[in-house]
């Protein structure tokens, strides 16, 4: 006989699973015992012990949403209403004269480029900005530290906890780069050497091919060696604090 | 809908903000217990009930009239609670990793737990639920909560999270192993 599994018990206990499971927890006395030994012990977890709040806790709860809502929008008073609609009725009749001006310009400049037969070429589209972000180093560390301190305690089973990691790990790579570059110019190796570490980290982190998984993250930590990292970076903040001051300007997006 | 419910949003789109109080001391213990149990802290239940509010106020233009407004708050509270405890587990874990000795961490950790003695002579239920989940990801909580706790359907909790049934139904798996080792540890310390 095939006894039910832990997932299958679970899910009688929560009255789910399949009509079959229930059936052979009629006739199996040991996986009977295992339901019963799993009720027994989430017993305590059933126990519903809510704090009590005080009978005005509504209203003082009132109070903390309203003080954190915008402010209301002054209403007109009854005295100004008369005046309000006249300046209403002046403002409709202002924007009829204005349309009916700009419509009458049109139709004669229409007219006038009919009559001189001017080709007018069409102004090339203005190219896309880039946008400029600034970046201070320390900042950078900062950010780097912190996702590698987590990196160090993500349960990689939970894709809300590395998705984030991925996307914060694409994030990092370009102002990574750019200071890696600079430090080189600026003959800065221990800077050069953590930057470049940092850089394989995040690349391997960002570019996982089929998404991050538990494997995946425990390799990257052991083979990156991403403690060793974590050590480095704060090395690198306590022993250069005027060097965390640098600051480099990045464009991204745009024809830069 | 309840009827008082669509009233007094219709009041609150047209302009009168007090009907807004109404909805809020309406629902607001019915928060307050989901809250707490997300959290498990009464000051940060508390900003969670205040936070849901708040985001339903500013998103109340977009409530459809035929869904029910207590589900509706109550999904906003509970992505509330969500962000909490991963910003909280996430300040966590930077405490923890800015304590080099390791020595001094197993100790830090010792201390935060409520010792065997502790619990087992005292009758908080909560501090050992407490204990019991916090081995939990933010995801396996609140899918715990919602499904041993409130009684949550599978596929609710499912529509509550954004998931599919089957990853909700592996969530509350996951949790309900993690939670009977947890009780497990505490049977063997005492």
């Amino acid at each position: 006989m095939k006894h039910l599994t832990e997932e299958e018990l679970v899910e009688r206990y929560y009255g789910e699973g399949a009509d079959a499971a229930g059936v052979h927890l009629e006739e199996c006395a040991e996986c009977a015992a295992s339901l019963a030994m799993l009720e027994n012990e989430l017993a305590p977890m059933r126990v519903a012990d809510v704090p009590e709040r005080s009978a005005d806790y509504a209203e003082q709860m009132w109070a903390r949403v309203e003080a954190g809502l915008p402010p209301r929008p002054a209403k007109p008073s009854q005295v100004a209403r008369p005046t309000l609609w006249r300046a209403l009725r002046f403002a409709a009749a202002g924007a009829v004269v204005v349309a009916g001006a700009f419509y009458g310009g049109t139709v004669y400049e229409h007219w006038q480029q009919h009559k001189t037969q001017a080709k007018v070429q069409p102004a090339p589209a203005a190219p896309a900005q880039p946008k400029v972000v600034v970046v201070v180093l320390g900042d950078h560390l900062d950010r780097s530290e912190r996702l590698l301190v987590e990196l160090k305690h993500a349960d990689a089973e939970s894709p809300e906890v590395v998705n984030p990691l991925r996307d914060e790990a694409q994030s990092l790579l370009a102002a990574n780069r750019e200071f890696r570059d600079d430090a080189v110019k600026e003959g800065d190796p221990a800077l050069t050497l953590a930057l470049n570490h940092l850089d394989s980290l995040l690349t391997e982190i960002a570019n996982q091919p089929g998404g991050l998984d538990a494997a995946g993250l425990a390799r990257i930590r052991s083979e990156m060696n991403a403690d060793g990292l974590l050590f480095e970076v704060r090395v690198l903040r306590s022993k250069n604090p005027h060097r965390t001051k640098a600051v480099r300007v990045l464009a991204r997006g745009g024809a830069a | 809908m309840g009827q008082n419910d669509g009233a007094a949003i219709e009041a609150v789109l047209a302009g009168d903000r007090d009907a807004f109080g109404e909805l809020v001391k309406r629902h607001t213990r019915m928060l307050f217990r989901l809250a707490w149990r997300m959290t498990g802290n009464e000051a940060d239940a508390d900003d969670v009930v205040q936070e849901a509010f708040l985001r339903a106020y500013q998103k109340l233009a977009t409530f459809e009239a035929r869904a029910d407004f207590g589900t509706w708050i109550y999904r906003i509270a509970l992505h509330c609670a969500l962000d909490r405890l991963q910003r909280r587990r996430a300040e966590e874990a930077r405490r923890k990793s800015e304590v080099a000795d390791p020595e001094e961490d197993a100790v830090q950790v010792a201390d935060l737990r409520p010792g065997p003695e502790r619990l087992a002579m005292s009758a908080e239920i909560g501090a050992l639920q407490e204990f019991a989940m916090r081995g939990l990801t933010a995801m396996e909580r609140t899918a715990f909560v919602l499904r041993h706790m409130e009684d949550r359907s599978t596929e609710e909790i499912a529509a509550a999270l954004e998931v599919t049934p089957n990853t909700a139904k592996q969530s509350v798996y996951r949790a309900v192993r993690k939670v009977r080792h947890r009780l497990m540890q505490m049977k063997v310390m005492a």
